[in-house]
């Protein structure tokens, strides 16, 4: 979120909010802005555009009505044409007349075209003295429209209030969260839910001080091993993230895109704003491609599933593993590995940066060219040796060492990208009992 | 003034401990008034030493004060006899090495404070190196020694 | 309260310890290295000149930090009790407000290491307070901040020469004097870059 109140230009590295009180308020605050926001447009929309659209499609009555006279309406101030018929109509004996098309003329945001031989095209339907069928609105004698129908453009604009709305009560519900939490709270959090998330708890196991917890990879049974081992990170969050990035930056775009071509097309073309909106365009184009690409990965690829036949792993033991991969494409290569990999977080100045480095890489299955049939699964199913000796699981608050299976792919035309199962190595042997974790910090 | 002299002797050091072994060693104090002594602490505990900064866990803590027991001697040979956890094993990896050692300090009644490390190894993993590239079918782990770090000490 | 070591069991650098780690790069484990003939002395000098108001300027990875470390036994023989605060990752205010009450007890020296971080009304306030008290203020920043320039840190190749060599002891073989030199130049004079470039190097090493 924006810090409203920095004053200066943003550093390199990883930004962790600095601020508690004041920094919650303001995000709060930004939330709010985006949440009224768009709760303010919608209201807006629906009041002047949906539901009048609705009301003159499912409510109005029909009845019969004489055109008097017909013109094209100039927009006020503004290049914009429209059909204008006068109706002339009887309703309970009384007689009315109004200037009327379809039921945004009557709004207090009426539609206008830039193209006037499509308002000449409507305006010769409609004869002088001739009687048409008419659709008023029972509750209001005055309001009489004599088209119906439903903009397909309105349901489009409906996202951009959405977007800010999403985006303003996500963010107010994440801010009420994390009130008057310090930043070190915060990332506590974040960490324990990475590391729920991929169900690896942070507390030590009980007899082996430093060794992650391996409650939540242990809570899912397979179908055929004992356990199904959780992902690390869950796409479904990721898609979230680009479907509001991509639905904030497209809603605002578009606006102004449908201004710069509504004046190409009414031989005023606006240059100035067709050159501002080209790299906002390119970037909601950007924002699109990723999107595509995301979801075509999320339901093209389908679900990897990683079961274990036993848990936690010890040195020198053997294991199988069953990879299963669901989908409809073509996998041009499909790896699963063991690997263990060192990170080390440390102070770059201001900045705090984490250093990874893997140490040991074990393929344990690997295939080019499969084709996975839509309904079915690719499944694999392979021995996995713990090496003797090696290094077990370790976790402190800088230095990690992590264990995973990892699942690499690789799509015909698409960038790879791996799928990671975390899994816990504990040393060789329990020789000792549970230790109380006499780990008081020691301070120089 | 003098610099205090604070010995540590571990038996067998050089050889690598497993969980659950007894670590068994003793140490002194000299160059030392014992009238300036107030506190002794040993403390037998493992460190991170790498590129990330450094983290530290205390596995067995003994304080000895004058404030306890004023006529006791706090720099005469003291005996220590701790039982090995589990892990954290001792590691040397790429990023990150973990070091296990006996830690002496002492706090003169002048505020000021000194220690000394003995450094022993526990259990006998194989030192890491950072994979370049994967292969297929292959570990690709690459064994380059298995000395664990031991430091050198004076008496 | 600082901790020094005591003659006996040696100090656990471990035949296998790559001398670029943390805990021997990191500031306070490498004395300031001057240059021109300044000295630590000199600068606490001209800090009481300044009414002990100043800052201490530099690029990214010049040395700033390893600086303040050096300046602080010094400060402190002074008499001055030392109240430091590292700033990191945009933190726009200090972790604990600085308790004025306190500050005429003693004459003190407030350091802000990463001064620039904070935002406006925070430097206005810890001004304010360290003005109406009459405790010094210290700073390091990447830019001047409208206070007194103590000093402007700059890694020099020899400068960075000489630290590698004295880490590297007996390894000197590890990198040659123009790569160093070149290495600096790479990485825009952020030594601590360099020196973690070396860790890397230094571990590539040790695997072959």
């Amino acid at each position: 979120m924006a810090r409203l109140l920095r004053m200066y230009g943003k550093k390199r590295g990883n930004r962790r909010t600095g601020s508690q009180i004041w920094g919650s308020a303001g995000e709060a605050a930004f939330s709010l802005f985006f949440l009224c926001v768009g709760i303010l447009f919608l209201v807006r929309l629906l009041n002047s555009l949906v539901i009048p659209e609705w009301n003159a499609n499912q409510g109005f009555v029909q009845d019969r009505g004489t055109v008097k006279m017909t013109r094209v309406g100039q927009q006020p101030g503004g290049s914009g044409v429209r059909p204008e018929i006068l109706i002339r109509y009887e309703v309970d004996g009384q007689p009315y007349e109004a200037w009327t098309y379809d039921i945004h003329h009557q709004n207090a945001v009426p539609d206008y075209s830039s193209d006037p031989a499509a308002v000449q095209e409507v305006l010769r339907q409609f004869v002088v003295d001739q009687e048409y069928a008419i659709w008023r609105d029972p509750a209001d004698p005055k309001v009489v429209v004599l088209v119906r129908g439903y903009s397909w453009w309105l349901w489009l604009l409906l996202l951009l209030p959405t977007a800010f709305i999403l985006i303003g009560g996500i963010g107010l519900v994440y801010t009420i969260f994390h009130w008057g939490k310090s930043v070190e709270h915060r990332e506590a959090t974040a960490q324990l839910s990475r590391r729920f998330s991929a169900g690896v708890s942070v507390g030590a196991r009980s007899g082996y001080p430093t060794v992650p917890q391996d409650a939540n990879l242990t809570n899912s049974p397979g179908t055929r091993l004992k356990y199904r081992l959780p992902i690390d990170i869950s796409r479904g969050w990721r898609l979230l993230a680009i479907v509001l990035a991509c639905l904030f930056w497209n809603g605002i775009v578009a606006v102004f895109i449908i201004s710069a071509v509504s004046s190409h097309r009414s031989d005023h073309p606006d240059w100035w704003l067709t050159l501002f909106v080209l790299p906002f365009a390119a970037v909601g184009i950007g924002l699109i491609y990723y999107l595509v690409r995301e979801i075509r990965i999320v339901s093209g690829v389908g679900p990897t599933h990683v079961e274990i036949s036993d848990h936690p792993l010890r040195p020198g033991q053997s294991y199988q593993v069953l990879v299963s991969q669901s989908g409809r494409v073509t996998l041009e290569q499909f790896e699963v590995s063991l690997v263990c990999e060192e990170m080390a977080t440390y102070q770059q100045g201001t900045d705090t940066r984490t250093d990874r480095r893997v140490v040991y890489r074990q393929s344990l299955i690997h295939f080019e060219k499969v084709d996975v049939i839509p309904g079915a699964s690719f499944e694999q199913q392979a021995g996995l040796v713990v090496p003797m000796e090696c290094m077990h699981s370790f976790t402190s608050e800088h230095n990690e060492i992590q264990w995973k299976i990892v699942v690499h792919v690789d799509l015909s035309g698409w960038p790879p990208f791996d799928r990671s199962f975390p899994v816990v190595v504990c040393p060789e042997h329990q020789r000792v009992g549970s230790f109380a974790n006499s780990a008081h910090q020691y301070q120089d | 003034m003098r610099i205090p002299l604070i010995s540590i002797k571990i038996d067998n050091r050089t050889v690598a401990h497993f969980p659950g072994d007894s670590l068994k060693g003793e140490y002194q104090i000299d160059a030392v008034d014992p009238d300036d002594l107030r506190a002794v602490e040993l403390a037998v505990l493992w460190y991170t030493e790498g590129k990330g900064d450094e983290d530290l866990g205390v596995h067995s803590f003994e304080r000895r004060t004058t404030d306890d027991d004023p006529t006791a001697n706090l720099v005469e040979l003291q005996t220590f006899d701790v039982q090995l956890p589990n892990s954290p094993l001792s590691y040397e990896g790429v990023l990150i090495k973990i070091r296990w050692c006996v830690r002496v300090r002492i706090f003169l009644k002048s505020g000021k404070t000194y220690s000394a490390d003995s450094v022993f190894q526990l259990g006998n993993v194989p030192d890491a190196v950072a994979i370049l590239k994967s292969g297929s079918g292959e570990s690709d782990h690459a064994v380059a020694g298995t000395e664990g770090a031991v430091a050198r000490e004076e008496t | 309260m600082t901790t020094e070591r005591g003659v006996g069991a040696v100090e656990s650098a471990c035949p296998s310890s790559n001398p670029f780690s943390t805990r021997f790069v990191r500031p306070g484990a490498i004395p300031y290295r001057f240059e021109n003939g300044e000295t630590i002395e000199s600068l606490v000098e001209r800090l009481a000149g300044c009414n002990w108001t100043a800052s201490i300027v530099g690029p990214h990875g010049g040395g700033k930090s390893t600086l303040i470390q050096s300046l602080v036994p010094l400060l402190q023989a002074t008499g001055r009790r030392m109240v430091q605060y590292q700033l990191r990752d945009g933190q726009r205010s200090l972790p604990q407000r600085l308790d004025v009450e306190r500050l005429g007890e003693q004459p003190m020296q407030v350091i802000v290491d990463g001064y620039e971080q904070l935002g406006f009304w925070s430097r206005w306030k810890l001004q304010r307070d360290c003005r109406k008290s009459g405790a010094g203020l210290l700073v390091t920043s990447h830019q001047p901040v409208g206070l007194p320039v103590l000093f402007r840190t700059e890694v020099t190749a020899e400068s960075l020469i000489a630290i590698v060599r004295e880490q590297l002891g007996s390894d000197a073989e590890l990198v040659r004097d123009a790569e160093l030199a070149e290495l600096l130049q790479r990485h825009c004079g952020n030594a601590r870059e360099v020196l973690f470039d070396l860790y890397d190097r230094y571990e590539a090493q040790r695997g072959a």
